[in-house]
This record gives structure tokens, sequence and C-alpha cells, in this order.
């Protein structure tokens, strides 16, 4: 689509009260005339309703300083900054070598010293995440051939002062870096600017530039409204290979190193990659279970194994039904999946019967499949976890568990086998990334599905008016991480519960019960007689619905949509738990 | 390839009978300084000319847009 087909349909843009929000502020010294129209329109097919800012022409620095600018005062969750280097480093881009090699050094650091101090004015002023466009390279340099000979040359010094901004953002979580090199790689220097564009309109970024800029920028919106996915469900035959199985047999199907068996091979080495950095994959295909299987655990050049996936359907359901257990074998809500099937039929049936899955049909030629993983944007959080990284295991150990529980008829004597220990303690600094990302993730087992990120779960840890804690869990097949995480809020004689939240993959083991005893424990401790708690209805925790009542808490009113409960500490229901608890 | 007035019109967003030669950013809301931009850098997308920086400042109505169409030798789509 054009631009300005974007902006026409971003005036006719239909709103639901179910869509989530989210403000975006730009801030430039060029003109970006629709980039935020691109993105309200992508925002919109994603389920997201999107408020926007755009610095007045040329403001941006100014905006910053001014403590009471419009920009504090609209309020942005994130700020996009796209500033050009002609106008950071003036005539240095055209005279770089009018100085010498010291010389260029020291002023592209004095350069970037500002640009810092900038940064962390902003940065002062907003608790938005802050997106920083890195500069682009420059495609020409006077010296020709001789230009990569000289320190601090033109394009070294533009290079040293991305990685310096690299470099700042390493450690810190409000901020980003977005490689706009990369951008301008894949598209082409000649796609992304239009010289006549930029002195007839002062456009630095071509209008083709801009749609895919906006593209790009998705990437931060998805986990900042909380609407990464999580899980990829693949189909199998001329999907991970060429051919059908159940017809042309393990021999007969295209996979390995020759020709097109490496478009397959290349299309799972990146589906592997997403695994391991915590996407959870899963199987839906129309196959005989042993055919699927042979080729998963035989056949020598398949790099998908068995211990993949989290769950494997091969069957002849209908890919709808298959999709629907999925999910619930794996407690992953449905808007939490992207389905890949080369099948457009297939793909068109399940995405009619769960609008909320994320389907993608691949293109006709293998080729092409890889560039369906390269573009996908859906994957993107804001901070890797152990947790992420350790996800595949945990789930593997989750099928032996459920075979286990095939086994073992009565729940307690399952949950005494599985010899569950649970550590629960204060969040600290190790500990606050997986906590934002729980209450950001978490939709099922939730109390009341507030939203925190990281500096706000630090405000949590420090205060004296509040306690955080978090629970990790292990058992015989393996250690989950932190799955779990409640915030109190302290009043004078009566605590209130902020937030109380469980991953789904650990409950049905009386965790749940371990972590509010403990809760509720500290509360005695410290002499308090009652606790509130509040259960905010949302479409997906309905698993959490009678937790506090199952607790003991009783039922008080229902108020503007939310429950509230209160509990005399002592009165708590005492049930046989058989998890060993350290803190 | 997209007939001029198509194009005008969707761009535009405005009814394709409503345009004649004398339409122009004087009787034409939408058609701001930014959009005519968008107007040019799409019609030598669908026409495949490049124009020079004096013709898009040179254009001031439909009519102007033909004519530098016509010197760029198209003669079909106008």
């Amino acid at each position: 689509m054009k631009l300005m087909e974007y902006i026409n349909q971003s005036k006719a843009l239909i709103k639901t009260s179910s869509m989530k929000k989210c403000r975006i502020a730009f801030l430039s010294n060029f003109t970006i005339n629709g980039l935020a129209e691109v993105m309200k329109v992508l925002c919109n097919k994603g389920g997201v309703s999107i408020e926007t800012y755009v610095s007045n022409y040329n403001q941006y620095a100014q905006e910053i300083l001014n403590k009471n600018s419009k920009l504090y005062e609209f309020n942005s969750d994130i700020t996009f900054l796209i500033i050009d280097s002609e106008h950071l480093l003036g005539d240095f881009i055209h005279f770089p070598y009018r100085f010498d090699t010291e010389e260029r050094e020291k002023y592209i650091k004095q350069k970037f010293s500002d640009f810092e101090n900038l940064l962390m004015i902003l940065k002062e002023h907003t608790s938005a995440k802050i997106v920083v466009n890195e500069l682009l390279l420059p495609i020409y340099s006077d010296r020709g051939i001789l230009e990569n000979k000289e320190s601090f040359g033109l394009k070294e010094s533009i290079k040293k002062f991305n990685e310096m901004l690299y470099l700042i953002s390493k450690k810190d979580s409000q901020l980003f870096i977005f490689n706009f090199n990369d951008l301008v790689l894949k598209k082409g220097y000649e796609f992304m600017c239009d010289n006549k564009m930029k002195y007839l309109a002062d456009m630095k970024i071509s209008p083709k530039g801009i749609v895919e800029l906006g593209k790009e920028y998705m990437a931060y919106i998805f986990p900042l409204t909380s609407n990464s996915k999580k899980c990829l469900v693949l189909d199998l035959d001329d999907t991970l290979w060429g051919g059908v199985i159940g017809e042309e047999g393990i021999e007969g199907i295209s996979l390995g190193p020759e020709k097109q068996g490496q478009a397959f091979l290349d299309f799972q080495k990146k589906i592997l990659g997403l695994s391991e950095r915590g996407i959870i994959l899963a199987i839906n295909s129309k196959n005989n279970y042993d055919d699927a299987m042979e080729v998963i655990t035989k056949h020598k050049h398949m790099v998908l194994r068995k211990e993949h996936f989290a769950c494997i359907k091969a069957n002849w359901n209908d890919k709808a039904s298959n999709i629907k257990e999925i999910s619930n074998e794996l407690n992953i809500g449905l808007d939490s999946m992207v389905f890949i099937d080369n099948d457009w039929g297939n793909c068109q049936f399940v995405q009619e019967v769960f609008p909320e899955v994320m389907v993608i049909p691949l293109p006709k030629d293998p080729s092409e499949y890889i560039k369906i993983i390269e573009d996908l944007k859906v994957f993107n959080i804001f901070g890797l976890t152990q947790e992420d990284l350790k996800r595949r295991g945990m789930y593997t150990n989750q099928r032996e568990r459920n075979e286990l529980k095939s086994q073992v008829q009565d729940l307690d004597s399952f949950l005494k086998q599985l010899q569950i220990k649970v550590i629960i303690k204060r969040v600290s600094k190790l500990e606050k990334a997986r906590a934002a990302q729980m209450t950001q993730k978490t939709n099922q087992f939730n109390l009341t599905t507030k939203r925190y990120l990281e500096e706000d779960i630090e405000k949590f840890a420090k205060s004296q008016n509040s306690l955080i804690k978090f629970i990790q869990v292990e058992d015989k097949f393996g250690n989950h991480g932190i799955t779990g995480l409640f915030i109190v809020n302290k009043y004078q004689d009566v605590w209130e519960i902020d937030s109380f939240l469980l991953s789904c993959r650990i409950l049905g083991k009386n965790i749940e019960f371990a972590f509010m005893q403990n809760l509720i424990d500290e509360a005695k401790k410290q002499g308090i007689k009652k606790l509130k708690g509040i259960f905010i209805p949302s479409k997906k925790n309905i698993p959490a619905k009678n937790f506090l009542k199952e607790c003991g808490f009783k039922f008080e009113k229902e108020e503007e949509g939310k429950e509230h409960y209160l509990l005399d500490v002592g009165k708590e229901k005492k049930r046989e738990i058989f998890v060993e608890v350290e803190e | 390839m997209t007939e001029l007035k198509e194009l005008l019109s969707r761009i535009l967003n405005i009814d394709a009978e409503s345009i004649n030669d004398e339409s122009s950013p004087e009787n034409i809301d939408s058609w701001d300084s930014f959009n005519g931009l968008m107007l040019v850098s799409e019609l030598e997308n669908n026409f495949n000319v490049k124009f020079t920086m004096e013709e898009v400042l040179a254009v001031k109505k439909v009519s102007d847009i033909k004519n530098a169409l016509k010197a760029h030798g198209i003669k079909e789509g106008i």
C-alpha cells in the first residue's frame, strides 16, 4: 500500500472499545508527514487504537528541554526520535577532512555528548519508551577508494556515533536504538531517500521509505501493548519439508542440502532460532501421526526434532479444532498464536473460526519462506529473561509431567511424586525485568491484569508502602523459573492486593495456595488483621475468578466492574499443600 | 497504468467526475502542498517519468500536469 492510501485510510478507521490503547510521539528535525498515519492504520489492524503527537517542524530540541512542552503534556507511551546526521553534525558531513584525525574524533565525541545530554533530559521528563533512529550512514565520500583508510573518516565517524548510541542503550530498559541502516540495506538507499522530496519538502526519508519505517516501528508497539505472540504453530507437508510424506515417503520428500531442500532447511533453522529465544513451537498438520513422527525423529536432515515441539497435532481433524486443543493444552491464548501453513484453504478456515489467531499463508515458492519469518515483528519483547531462554525445556518437561499424570490416578499422590519446591522472595534488581514481563504477559491467572514497566516494579520494590514478591518453582522434572508475582499496597490497618498472578503452566498443583499463604503469613507477622482482595474480570482471567473465595476471602461488593473481597487474617482456608517452601 | 483522473481522485480523496483542467489547490481542499508532492511521486511511478523540480513547482492546476506529462512524451491515460 502506498503512503497516500495509508493517509486516506487513517481518516476512516473504526475503533472499538475492546481495542488496546497507545500514545505515540514523533520527534524529528525534518518532515515525516504520513508516518503517524501509517502507524495508525497498522496498529488498527493489530487491534490497537493509537493517539499520535508529531513535534512542530524542527522544534524537537525545544520540546525536550521545556518541561511544560506539548510533548510532555501529550504524555506518550513511546517516543520516536528521528534526527538526520547533517542536522546534528553540520558541515562535518561535507568537509570532514578539513579537520585532522584527532580533531575529528574530538568533534564526534563532543556532538555525541551533546546529543546524549538531550536524551538524558528527555528520559528525566518521561517514563515513555524512547526509540532513537540511528544516523544514516553516508554512501559517498570525496576520498573515494581511500575513504576507509582514514581513522575517524566520514563513514567511520558516523558508525562510531551509532556505536556510542548502542552503548548507552545496552543497560537502559527505557532506551532503544532502531537500526535504520538495516532497513536502508534491505530496501536500498535510493528507495529510502529521494533528493527531490528532500529539496522540495524537507522529506529526508522518501514517501515509500516512510511506509517501510512505519512497518518496522510496529516491532515496538506489540510488546508495548502486550500484544506480542508467544507460540508458533506449523504445518508439516510443503511447509517444513517439500512434498507430502504420506504419498512420497521419507525418501521422497525434499529436505536437505540440495536445491529446493535447502530452502526448507533454512526455514527450519530460522524457526529453531525463534524456539531458542523462547518462542513455543507446535505442529498442526493433516497427516498420519506415525508418518509425521517418522520424519521428525528419523530424517537425517530434519532440524526441528520432537523435543522442540511443546505440542504435536498430526491427525485428520480440522485445523481449527487442533489449534483450539493446542491452546488448551499449552494454556496459551489463541491471540498469542501465529499459524503458518502453505494451504490457503486451511489458513482461511482457521482465520474465519478464530479471527484472534494470526494466520500467515506461505507463498508458493519455498525460497520466499524465510522472508516470512524475517518480516514477522510480532515476537518482539522489550527484554529477554532467563525464563525466555529456558522455556523450551520447560514445555518438554511439561509433556513428560502430563505423561506421569495419566499414570497416577489420585491428584494428591501425583503432587507428592512431583516433589515441588518453591522459592518465594522479595523482588530485587535481578528479577525486576522478569517481574515487569510477567505483568505484561500474564492474562489468565491474574486477579487485576495491571500492566507494569520495569520502572514501576522498581518503585514498588523500593517503597516502604508496598510489598512485592516473586515465586520460583521447581519439581523433579526441572526448573520452571520465576512464574508468579504479587504486589501488595500496605495501608495502616489493612493490606490491599494490587496484583496477584501466576503463569498457567504451574497451576493445578496447589502452588497458587502456597503463594497466597505466604502473603497472608507476612501480613500476620506484621500484625495486619484485614486483607483486601480485588478481582477485575477481563476476557481472559476466568481461571482466577474463584481464587479469592477458594482462599477464604469473603465477597464484599461489586463496584465499577471490580469485585471487592475481604479476608480476616487467621480465618483463611487451610489446605494440605504438597509444596516445600523456601524463603 | 492508472488514468490520470483516477489517480487524482484516489490521492486527493475526491470524486473523479468532479475533476477538470481547472481543478487546482485553489478549489480542492485536500490538494495541499504535501499531497501535491505525493501526487508527483505517484505520477512518476505511474507514468514512469521523472519530473524536474522546476516542472514540479510550475504545476498550478490539472492542465499543467497534463502539459508536463505530454512534454515527457506521454500520450495515453491523460
